[in-house]
């Protein structure tokens, strides 16, 4: 790669030119150095480099299992859960691109109305409060921007109800069913978001 | 200074060579595999979505990246033979094209691998606004000021090599990028560990620690085939600016085949732990597969 042709300005009287791999471009070859006197191996870079890489990787993967080890206690249960293998599935899927092609699944109307039935609980909640705030949302299919920000969580709601999508992150298996397991799969961010929607949600599944 | 006498000395480090057979089948590997992923997404048009485009993003970047060594050996070879000059004008344009070429491929893997961790935290943390915030239109006018961005870099970098300047903000730009990306992963990470751990407090569900577990594989395996692939080749652009006379550099700077081949290995590994993780996607395949026979 003559990128590092920004070293050698001295190419041009290259005695190499009979060897296998060499051409204009050899910027290696940077003439004479000299070997001698060299106090360590002479492959200690590449071998320091290779085992540096080697102890951060290794590193990193031991923090991370370190971090799942204070995680969640295994609990252990007999009957197949569907809620651990929508658990499974989710944070197994982390590492996979979270797919919205389950959108196009035909459990698509039973989940949205199991999404819906969320929503209009969760909007049933929150409408007694503010009335006001549902009129924009429900007309049309507005973008999040658009809906006036004077309460966090009522935008989610109100998307909820103008737009069915499935957020990309629930994992539908085809032998799954439906009801509170999307609901809890569909959480995450909420929680994050507010605790009080997560204490509604907790009324839902109960 | 001349090359006059330049002595082989026996404890010289002599360049590690690759075989050719193994450089072009791996690169041939890497090409096909990653216009396969391309293709895929093409056709299927369930597969349109803004993280498929940011997964062919990186398939693009991987193929430039293994069509760059292909046509550096196919150069090398035909030197040899004798059909190109080795000192000519249009040879050296070539190259530098060829190098512009390469780094166009490096920043788009690191800017392609940012754009999907940024596509799957906002999936996890903004869940339910994702289609808002992440439009199809949106996520093509990212990809777009991200190559407008590599190609210009690109250019300036291969014609500008000469300065020492532009050396040094390429070579932070890569563990800077991947700190971000790790720090990206690690905040998904512990948001689904706490997700675990408020299921499994509630009083009907189990958690298996060996989803986390997997969790973990998965995100070391993602930087570690990054980091493992790209840091040999950043070092040796680093320590041929920095040190070409050190004879503990020159012994790095001489297994630069090997980097190279390892960086083609990255685009044959990366569809493998991107792309076909998505059951859509292999199902695309077998179609594709079934109905050509």
């Amino acid at each position: 790669m003559s990128a590092l042709r920004l070293i050698s300005n001295r190419t041009s009287q290259q005695a190499l030119s009979n060897s296998d791999y060499t051409w204009e471009y050899e910027y290696y070859e940077y003439g004479p150095v000299s070997f001698e006197g060299l106090k360590a191996h002479k492959y200690s870079i590449v071998i320091g480099f290779w085992v540096g890489l080697a102890v951060f990787v290794i590193f990193m993967f031991f923090v991370l299992t370190l971090l799942t080890k204070t995680g969640a206690p295994h609990q252990d249960n007999a009957e197949p859960s569907e809620k651990r293998f929508r658990m499974n599935s989710f944070v197994a899927d982390f590492g996979r691109p979270l797919e919205s092609e389950r959108v196009f699944s035909r459990q698509i109307a039973e989940e949205s109305r199991s999404l819906f039935h969320f929503c209009i609980n969760e909007v049933e909640h929150l409408d007694k409060a503010k009335q006001s705030q549902k009129g924009p949302g429900l007309e049309s299919n507005i973008h999040f921007q658009e809906v006036p920000r004077s309460s966090g969580m009522f935008e989610e709601d109100l998307n909820c109800l103008t737009k069915f999508n499935i957020p990309n992150f629930v994992n539908t298996e085809q032998n799954s069913s439906l009801g509170e397991d999307d609901l809890l799969i569909s959480e995450p961010p909420i929680i994050l978001e507010s605790k009080s929607v997560m204490q509604s949600s907790h009324r839902i599944l109960d | 200074e001349n090359m006059s006498d330049f002595s082989l000395n026996i404890t010289d480090c002599t360049q590690v060579v690759v075989p050719e057979e193994v450089f072009f089948t791996v690169a041939a590997a890497g090409i096909l595999e990653n216009l396969l992923v391309l293709i895929a997404v093409i056709r299927n048009k369930n597969l349109h979505l803004p993280m498929y485009f940011f997964i062919c993003s990186l398939a693009i970047s991987d193929m430039l990246g293994s069509l760059y060594k292909t046509l550096e050996n196919i150069f090398i070879i035909l030197c040899k033979m004798g059909y190109l000059t080795r000192r000519g004008d249009f040879e050296k344009k070539l190259d530098d094209a060829m190098d512009s070429m390469f780094i166009l491929s490096l920043l788009g893997s690191i800017f392609s691998l940012l754009a999907i961790a940024a596509d799957r935290y906002i999936t996890i943390f903004y869940a339910l606004r994702y289609h808002n915030i992440m439009t199809l239109r949106r996520a093509l006018v990212i990809l777009a000021i991200i190559w407008t961005f590599c190609a210009g870099s690109s250019i300036a970098i291969a014609l500008f090599s000469y300065e020492a300047a532009t050396v040094i903000p390429f070579t932070i730009l890569f563990p800077l990028m991947m700190f971000f990306i790790l720090c990206l992963y690690v905040h998904m990470f512990l948001l689904a560990r706490s997700h675990a751990k408020k299921i499994a407090s509630l009083p009907t569900s189990t958690v298996h620690q060996r989803t986390n577990m997997k969790g973990a594989i998965t995100l070391t395996i993602f930087l570690g085939v990054f980091l493992c692939c790209w840091a040999p080749f950043v070092l040796h652009i680093l320590l041929a600016r920095f040190c070409p006379h050190n004879p503990y550099c020159a012994c790095y700077m001489s297994i630069f085949h090997v980097n190279g081949t390892l960086i083609m290995c990255n685009a044959i590994i990366d569809p493998m732990i991107f792309a076909f993780r998505s059951p859509e996607l292999r199902s695309t395949f077998k179609k594709m597969f079934c109905c050509a026979r």
